[in-house]
């Protein structure tokens, strides 16, 4: 998508602002070309091995970005504000699904004395986990929209955000000061060890594939499925579909509006808090800023796969939860830097091509 | 009606009681009644400190609820106000009551919740009981409430029966106001000058009284002021949102802390040159950084701005940089200006803050009052329709980010050289945002607004040490509400009414009129 300039504008500046393009454009190419065959061809670091596990863990970070980015998505392409509070309703989730396994921990069960009720029935105590904690979640979402949101709806557009970043803030320091600053263990059921998995053989090394890595992957493609199920085939996702297009001409075809961002943002938290328990499942902490900067980085996943677009949030999760984990190894750069990385694709994304990777023109039209 | 008029206040009663909850696991109650304890200066009668500060808190909240309460009910009766009051203190003083129940059942089966709920300690649940016993303790949460919402209603409604003397005190300071306000020009000069030169006397003669931590505070306050005013060419005048403006912050530190540092390079350059180079390195920053950037606008912009931000952060704080830049310990032993031979000290500092916060405000003054801040102006208020009528946008908007990013590297330079330190930490997204969160709350686009902002969110967690802890909660929250209540800031920009004077009887009612056309707009559809 292509700024349009007024003809009778085109002065200097705007011949120079066309060349930086490009010309950042070969810097940027030219140095990736660079890295990728000093790295690949020349020095030849690792082996298949390695790039197998890394290829494992960025698919399984992938998959939780994907979650985080489609609640970024759903509500971008209703009220067309960033939701920046989306990763703190995240760490609420997470945090829901950490006190129900630490309640079940201690629940005993039976006779047995070391018998407690998250070991005796493993299953049950995960489906509660995520139940739970996507039922806050989801409320957080609810009440969300309801108290900082709903009543900026006709506001300037940087008025939302704002409110947006308060509420951040808000939900990250009331978790600080409810649950303390620590860092928390989480409690895993013994079926879902961290670092127990599958063993492969790849190049006369092991190559580990996690249960809780592989439980979060089938987790997410089906929870994404049963959005998308939602969003194309249900009477709320077609009113959802119906007020992103258009607010006005849905109310007056018997759209309840504030109903349908209601429930929009009660879905998105929902999916927040599957990704929040999901998180703390496979990296095994929480804390009041886990949901920040996965909330960030999921952004950074709508916007490169076309914000508004949910196949395009689950593709631009993916290829960041790959890219980050791969890249720093691709181009040789230190793994201190992955964050940095996925900071230089969102500026590069946006530079380059703003509607994303499967994205419509939603950068300048709608703003 | 009726009914419906009984929920209102009864649903009132539940949120205050939810706001009490949330206050208690926090522990919010125990340091705000101790602070009101400790304004009041009330010696307390109860061998128990805490406790009279719990018993405080609830007072408060519960006259708040009862004043809420009975003015919600406009068209109501006295009585029907004061029975509004009674039940929203009951409805509230359930959900206390049924907290300090469970209190009483952790305590009474010695459960001890600290482990997950950090601030529930056995002594402060035995203190929200009031140290009573067993079920006196959970009447007595129940009772404050009620009374003091029906206390609340009570002066609400004797607020009202004095109606007519209340409305001849305030007009006592009103007239005064206007008495200042109206009055021949050269009056008006006059007192202007006048004022003037009260300020200057005190601006001079304060920093040698002060001491140094006074001077250090106040130093702070004056380098946030700076920033202020730089980000408020950014966002207040072209109206673009950056996230991560301490970035450039860092970047005039650095500058400075690296040619004046004997540890990573050595260079000792001197003060002076270095500061002027931070400044144009900051410049230069938001240069490129805005040039590819032109084509995006709001949050778009906001975003990759907070990326920018983040980017630098994790630079400095990686290993990749330790040779460079000092890496995650920073950069220690910073050389800072000389006068005759010797370093500055504290008192000097605090002047050389000053002057840059004048000039500060004086390149910001007459960049607002130029033809470059009227086309800001129009940027900001409707970009196309700016660019329509023959303002080069991209231009200007490159023009506000390269000098708000120059204010930035000043405060950096000063601050390295302040400090003698610079290290990663300082430059985080929160220092971004709090530099937002000044100007917004003191008022987009103006001088007096950023000076207030700089204050509350620097000066004011000074004084109140107590508040520490919630300082961060109580930002949000004020964010938040700031939004949805008065968008436009404590002291809101004046530009519009005096250059449109026909409009300005239409001003303030749009202003006022805003937040209540907001709340209507929840049952409507738009």
């Amino acid at each position: 998508m292509n700024a349009e300039i007024p003809s009778d504008l085109k002065k200097k500046s705007y011949q120079v602002l066309k060349l930086v393009r490009p010309l950042l454009g070969g810097i940027v190419g030219l140095f990736l070309v660079y890295r990728l065959y000093v790295v690949l061809i020349v020095q030849h670091p690792y082996g298949p091995d390695t790039w197998t596990r890394l290829l494992i863990a960025g698919l399984i970070l992938g998959g939780v970005y994907a979650l985080i980015a489609i609640g970024y998505t759903l509500v971008y392409g209703i009220l067309f504000m960033i939701n920046f509070a989306h990763g703190d309703v995240m760490m609420l989730g997470a945090f829901g699904g950490y006190f129900v396994f630490e309640a079940l921990n201690a629940l005993k069960v039976g006779a047995d004395v070391k018998a407690n009720f998250l070991n005796v029935y493993p299953y049950f105590s995960v489906i509660i986990a995520f139940i739970v904690g996507m039922t806050i979640a989801a409320v957080t979402g609810y009440f969300l929209e309801k108290i900082a949101y709903r009543p900026l709806r006709k506001a300037p557009r940087l008025v939302p955000l704002i409110s947006a970043i308060g509420a951040s803030i808000f939900l990250e320091n009331a978790a600080e000061l409810l649950f303390s600053p620590q860092l928390r263990n989480y409690t895993n059921p013994d079926i879902l060890r961290r670092g127990a998995g599958w063993t492969i053989v790849i190049n006369h090394s092991n190559v580990i594939i996690p249960y809780t890595g592989v439980f979060s992957f089938v987790l997410t493609a089906v929870l994404l499925v049963v959005l998308y199920t939602i969003v194309r085939k249900t009477r709320l996702g077609r009113a959802m579909r119906a007020v992103a297009l258009d607010k006005k001409t849905s109310a007056l075809m018997g759209v309840d509006v504030d109903r349908t961002i209601s429930q929009t943002f009660i879905l998105s938290g929902a999916l927040a808090g599957a990704a929040g328990v999901m998180f703390g499942i496979h990296n095994g902490l929480v804390y009041y800023y886990t949901g920040f900067i996965p909330g960030i980085k999921a952004f950074t996943a709508a916007v490169l796969g076309g914000i508004g677009n949910i196949p395009g949030a689950m593709l631009g999760g993916l290829v960041l939860g790959i890219v980050e984990s791969m890249g720093p190894a691709a181009l040789g750069i230190d793994f201190q830097l992955k964050d940095v990385l996925a900071f230089v694709i969102l500026i590069l994304v946006l530079i380059f091509k703003p509607s994303g990777l499967l994205g419509e023109s939603l950068a300048e039209e709608k703003v | 009606m009726k009914k419906s008029a009984l929920r209102q206040s009864f649903d009132t009663g539940i949120i205050f009681g939810i706001v009490h909850i949330f206050c208690v696991l926090i522990a919010f109650n125990a340091m705000l009644g101790g602070l009101l304890v400790k304004i009041a200066g009330i010696k307390s009668s109860m061998t128990a400190p805490l406790v009279s500060a719990l018993v405080t808190y609830a007072v408060v909240l519960g006259l708040w609820a009862g004043i809420m309460s009975a003015r919600q009910r406009r068209e109501a009766s006295n009585g029907q106000r004061l029975l509004a009051s009674l039940i929203t203190g009951a409805s509230s003083g359930l959900l206390a009551a049924l907290l300090a129940a469970i209190f009483l059942v952790m305590l009474t089966f010695k459960i001890d919740p600290r482990n997950y709920l950090t601030n529930l300690s056995t002594a402060f649940m035995k203190a929200c009981l009031y140290s009573l016993p067993s079920f006196a303790g959970i009447a007595g949460n129940f009772f404050t409430f009620v009374a003091s919402s029906f206390l609340g209603g009570l002066l609400v409604v004797g607020w009202n029966l004095i109606g007519s003397a209340r409305q001849k005190i305030v007009a006592v300071p009103r007239g005064w106001i206007n008495g200042l306000q109206s009055g021949s020009a050269q009056k008006q000069l006059i007192l202007k000058y006048v004022f003037y030169v009260l300020l200057f006397v005190v601006v001079a003669v304060l920093p040698l009284k002060w001491g140094s931590y006074w001077n250090y505070v106040m130093g702070t306050v004056g380098l946030y002021v700076i920033l202020g005013l730089g980000l408020n060419i950014i966002v207040g005048l072209s109206g673009q949102l950056v996230l991560g403006y301490i970035a450039f912050f860092a970047i005039g530190a650095y500058t400075v802390a690296l040619l004046n540092a004997p540890q990573p390079h050595n260079l000792m350059v001197g003060f002076w040159p270095s500061l002027v180079l931070g400044v144009l390195l900051a410049g230069l920053a938001g240069f490129l950084l805005g040039l590819p950037l032109m084509r995006l606008r709001g949050d778009y912009l906001a975003i990759v701005t907070l990326g920018f931000g983040e980017i630098i952060r994790i630079l400095l704080n990686s290993d990749v940089l330790t040779a460079f830049s000092g890496g995650p310990r920073g950069v220690q032993g910073i050389q800072g200006p000389t006068l005759f031979g010797r370093p500055f000290d504290d008192v000097e500092y605090m002047y050389l803050i000053i002057l840059a916060v004048i000039l500060a405000m004086y390149v910001y003054n007459r960049l607002q009052h130029s033809r470059t801040g009227r086309a800001w102006l129009a940027v900001r208020e409707d970009e196309t329709v700016a660019q329509a009528t023959g303002v080069n946008t991209n231009n200007y908007k490159l023009l506000a980010l390269v000098l708000g990013a120059g204010f930035a590297g000043l405060a950096g330079g000063i601050s390295a050289a302040m400090n003698q330190f610079i290290g990663p930490a300082d430059q985080s997204l929160m220092a971004s945002i709090n530099v937002l969160c000044e100007i917004i709350v003191g008022g987009m686009g103006n001088i007096p607004g950023t000076l207030l902002g700089a204050f509350a969110f620097k000066g004011l967690p000074e004084l109140l040490r107590e508040v520490e802890n919630y300082r961060m909660l109580a930002f949000g929250a004020l964010l938040v509400a700031m939004m949805i209540i008065r968008p436009e800031g404590l002291i809101p920009s004046q530009r519009p009414t005096l250059e449109l004077p026909d409009e300005a009887a239409v001003n303030p009612t749009a202003a006022t009129g805003e937040a209540p056309d907001s709340t209507t707009g929840e049952k409507s559809h738009d």
